[in-house]
């Protein structure tokens, strides 16, 4: 069963690596990434938003939506933990 | 042999993902215990974490939070700033895999109050014997 588990590990791992011979090498700037949409909001962000930080102007702003939402994922989380953690009078 | 190892160093970053990732998935299915697979889980999570963080890394880029009045003037280099979209997109993903896991605990607790235990075999022996 171990052995299995492990042969299982190693054969995906090997295709993994097989696979990032496709991949970007570390810290180019002109990898497909960095290269096409990031471009706009480096350059525009600041300019549409008004906020010198990208991170913050990307997740308050053009995605706000998603942030907002978020909120819901994490009150059904607390919500079912507290679901499952309620001890009945009876237990 | 030369061009391997090269092409190796220029993309070492990925076999680091790639050995994490297996750490996490050989714990998540060789482990029998519930908390070690979730461990693996978040060890897995983690390092697909750091490689999307990787692919918006730029040699030399510094952070990207910039200069308001400098960049309202379009005098911003995109070459000097690393890519901060990966950076929102994976606080996103943090969101969602503290989640799973505090639900994923509180399963968990709930088992043990039930089986007294968190090995996997010793509880699937109970419920047969149920």
């Amino acid at each position: 069963m171990k052995s299995l588990a492990l042969l299982a590990t190693l054969v995906t791992g090997a295709l993994l690596l097989y696979g990032t011979a496709d991949f970007a090498a570390w810290g180019d700037p002109q990898s497909p990434p960095n290269r096409n949409i990031s471009v706009h909001y480096v350059e525009q962000a600041v300019k549409e938003t008004h906020v010198p930080n990208i991170v913050t102007a990307v997740l308050g702003d053009y995605r706000g939506y998603d942030t907002m939402f978020e909120l819901v994922v994490i009150y059904s989380a607390g919500m079912a933990v507290m679901g499952i953690l309620r001890r009945r009078e009876d237990q | 042999m030369e061009d391997i190892a090269a092409h190796i160093m220029a993309k070492y970053n990925y076999w680091i993902y790639v050995v994490l990732m297996m750490i996490g998935f050989y714990a998540m299915i060789g482990k029998r215990n519930l908390v070690k697979k979730l461990l693996g889980m978040n060890i897995f999570q983690t390092s697909i974490i750091l490689f999307f963080i990787s692919t918006g890394a730029k040699k030399g880029g510094s952070i990207p939070i910039l200069d308001k009045y400098a960049a309202l003037q379009g005098a911003v280099d995109v070459n000097q700033v690393v890519n901060p979209l990966p950076h929102v997109l994976m606080l996103t993903a943090i969101v969602v895999g503290v989640s799973v896991t505090g639900v994923a605990l509180a399963v968990m607790q709930r088992i043990y109050r039930k089986y007294g235990t968190l090995e996997e075999d010793e509880i699937l022996l109970k419920i047969e014997n149920e």
